[in-house]
């Protein structure tokens, strides 16, 4: 009986130790085992702020895959020119390691002499992070997005130009653009083209649905350009074709109603079975009666039997 | 050899079993009672927070209660279907487990769907699936299937109890309580065992065990599509029905013997239940092993190969996060069983029982990884929540209300048997009958 309980109780808990187990693996969590990769990158948004971006995250030396954010660091984010640092704002870094500040369109950036403006974000040192610091410097081109109709073709065109210190815009020479339509997740791209002269176009042929009321949203971006950056615009259009569906849903299950053929199947099979109850119902009240008239017979040979004696 | 006295010294043996309640069998069932009032308290708990006091959440909406409904429901239909083979076998074998494989069936359709209920947030809501079906949802189709299957299971057993009730009914020697035999009385029908009577018996159980069958596989079949019919990875497959029915005479095939084994010990059964039972009910086990190996690799290896991402996802989970259920479930629930089933050496009744159980616990932990690893793993992950919204961990209040299924299950078990004699009497005095009129046969062509 003993060695019985033993032998079940230790079944049992292999069991339960297979239910309740959980894979884990240990972590080094030196810091002197990983390597701090300090990104930063600038964003001219379609209302022409500036959102300044910067990604810090821990990298271990041996797994590639293993990074780690830093949360909460404090980066500072200046516009430069020789020794003149001007603050343009502060911002501690997500769970996600990423540190984000919008300079309104209204800031008026230090720029030298080619137009240049230097940006950098700081992270300074602490007792455990070495001091940390990335630079870019850029030039502000501006982007003007066109949507149009011409000659009944809907077309896209685009001006990319610069403005010099005496206030005269300055074409873009060529940087590569690409044109995409804003969907709720993510966007789809749909052109890829170069600027030249301070110009693109192409025709828009593609059937877009758009929003329920026909609205789409095209978003034209030059994307980690030597000495722009990133610039977005974007406009929105009625040019959806959301009420133009002509295949219609053929799948009759998802419809209000079930197919016919789905209710002829359901009510032979249950007809089927419930009618063979009932008929198993009525043969069990068959043998019941069968059953008193057996016992009546009884009864009246049993009178019979005491009457004869 | 007169029947009538045949049928007094049978009442006679099995007596002890109605008549009285050991002491053991009193601890036991107070036992039994102590769990079902902690799972009651819990229910209460449940239907006063709500879902909250359970591990189930936005994104994993089914946990061990589905599990369970999915463990009873299939162990139902599949005694419902070996019960209805089993009545069109000539053997004398059969007449011993019959009653067994009855009453489990009727136990497990009774007590599986309450834990459906249990998975039911808004349970004052339970009657619009009446009101306002919706013909074309596999869960309607499963709700019908399951109403039906009950249906039918009750009468079938019916049909069965009802010889032996006629025999309990007429023996004045058997010592329970007024209101049982007048019970007796009023269930077993005016049944005098009469040629008309015994041939109309026996057409509509023949009837009816074809009928269990067939429903056996529909209600299998519509279970399976609740899950086969939707998109999700791991449940959209083509041959889940098929799975379920293998897998559900798997673990149902496992339970038969477990039960047996219980009360042969239990009831001292050695007469009756005897090393051939175990021997080919493990056979069985053993057809059903191989088909269920075959059925679980092939699911999961077109998984693997397909390489579709979720799927791969999937996979990852499995053999990450349950890798030590997993191995369990579809490696050493299948082997241990599959070795042991094999070797000619290794079938004794001890381990063919053991190999059920394996098979029995395995088949459990297949139906987990069946239903939560999927829904944790959705095509639209959650985002941005605390990790008990993500993953899924049962809590005491579902281990309660699982226990207190079992423990339902046992409690009426033993209710039932001490009603009914376990082993039925009239397939005793039938197969005797047989002998007779085949001796008598014999003697009559042999005097000619």
């Amino acid at each position: 009986m003993k060695s019985n309980l033993y032998k079940y109780t230790f079944i049992t808990s292999i069991i339960i130790a297979f239910l309740f187990s959980n894979n884990s693996t240990a972590q080094e969590n030196d810091i002197s085992n990983y390597k701090m990769m300090f990104k930063f990158n600038s964003f001219k948004q379609s209302d022409n702020s500036r959102l300044l971006e910067v990604s810090f995250i821990a990298k271990n030396k041996k797994d590639r895959k293993d990074k780690v954010p830093v949360y909460d660091a404090e980066i500072k984010f200046f516009n430069i020119l020789n020794d003149e640092e001007v603050l343009l704002g502060t911002a501690k870094t997500s769970k996600e390691g990423i540190a984000k500040v919008i300079v309104p369109e209204s800031q008026k950036y230090l720029t030298d002499a080619d137009g240049n403006i230097n940006l950098t974000a700081r992270f300074e040192a602490t007792e455990a992070l070495d001091e940390e610091e990335d630079e870019i410097i850029i030039k502000n081109l501006n982007l003007v997005l066109n949507l149009a109709e011409i000659d009944s073709v809907k077309t896209v065109s685009v001006k990319a130009f610069t403005i010099d210190s005496l206030g005269v815009e300055v074409p873009l020479e060529e940087a590569d653009i690409n044109f995409y339509i804003e969907s709720m997740l993510s966007k789809m791209k749909i052109e890829e083209g170069s600027i030249s002269d301070g110009e693109y176009e192409f025709e828009l042929n593609k059937e877009i649905p758009g929003d329920a009321n026909g609205n789409i949203t095209v978003i034209a971006m030059i994307e980690d350009n030597d000495d722009f950056g990133n610039i977005t615009q974007k406009k929105t259009v009625n040019w959806g074709t959301f009420n133009k569906i002509t295949v219609e849903e053929s799948n009759t299950l998802w419809s209000e109603a079930a197919p016919i053929w789905m209710y002829v199947v359901l009510t032979i099979l249950l007809v089927g079975v419930w009618a063979n109850f009932l008929y198993t119902i009525i043969n069990l009240i068959k043998i019941k009666k069968e059953g008193q008239d057996e016992d009546e017979e009884l009864e009246e040979v049993e009178l019979e039997l005491k009457i004869d004696k | 050899m007169n029947l009538n006295n045949r049928k007094r010294e049978l009442v006679k043996e099995f007596s002890p079993m109605l008549e009285k309640t050991s002491l053991v069998s009193k601890i036991w069932i107070g036992f039994l009672i102590a769990i079902i009032l902690v799972g009651l308290y819990a229910f209460i708990l449940q239907v006063i927070k709500g879902h909250e006091v359970t591990g189930m959440r936005d994104n994993v909406v089914w946990g061990v209660y589905i599990i369970n409904f999915i463990f009873f429901v299939c162990i139902s239909y599949s005694g419902a279907f070996i019960s209805g083979i089993l009545h069109f076998l000539k053997t004398p074998l059969k007449n011993s487990v019959s009653r067994i494989i009855e009453i489990i069936t009727v136990l497990s359709i009774v007590i599986g769907p309450v834990f459906i209920l249990l998975c039911i947030g808004r349970l004052d809501r339970l009657h619009y699936l009446f009101l306002y079906p919706r013909i074309q949802s596999p869960i309607t189709w499963d709700i019908i299937a399951i109403i039906t299957d009950l249906f039918g299971c009750f009468i079938y057993l019916y049909l069965t109890f009802i010889p032996d009730l006629a025999i309990l009914r007429d023996n004045d020697n058997l010592k329970v309580p007024n209101w049982r035999k007048k019970l007796y009385k009023f269930l077993a029908m005016n049944y005098q065992d009469t040629p008309t009577q015994r041939e109309r018996l026996h057409k509509i159980t023949k009837t009816m065990s074809t009928m269990v069958i067939a429903l056996a596989i529909v209600a299998y079949t519509v279970l399976a599509w609740i899950f086969s019919l939707t998109l999700q990875p791991g449940w959209n497959s083509t041959i889940f029905a098929p799975y379920f029915i293998i897998a559900g005479l798997y673990s149902g095939v496992g339970v038969i013997i477990i039960a047996m084994y219980l009360i042969r010990k239990y009831f001292k059964l050695e007469k009756y239940l005897v090393q051939s039972h175990f021997t080919w009910a493990g056979l069985v086990l053993l057809v059903i092993a191989l088909l269920y190996a075959y059925f679980t690799f092939s699911e999961y290896f077109s998984k693997w190969f397909s390489h579709k991402i979720h799927d791969t996802d999937l996979l990852n989970t499995l053999f990450t996060r349950y890798f030590w259920q997993f191995i369990f479930a579809n490696y050493i629930g299948v082997i241990v069983p599959l070795v042991i089933l094999f070797v000619k050496k290794f079938r004794t009744i001890k381990a063919i029982t053991f190999a059920s159980v394996v098979a029995v616990l395995g088949l459990w932990l297949n139906r987990y990884l069946i239903v939560v690893p999927t829904l944790e793993t959705p095509y639209l992950p959650i985002q941005d929540t605390r990790p008990e919204y993500i993953y899924y961990s049962a809590t005491w209040v579902e281990w309660a209300l699982s226990l207190t299924g079992v423990a339902a299950f046992f409690l009426f078990f033993l209710l039932i048997i001490k009603f009914v004699p376990i082993i039925p009497i009239s397939g005793i005095i039938d197969n005797e009958r047989d002998e007779l009129e085949k001796d008598e046969n014999l003697n009559k062509n042999l005097t000619e």
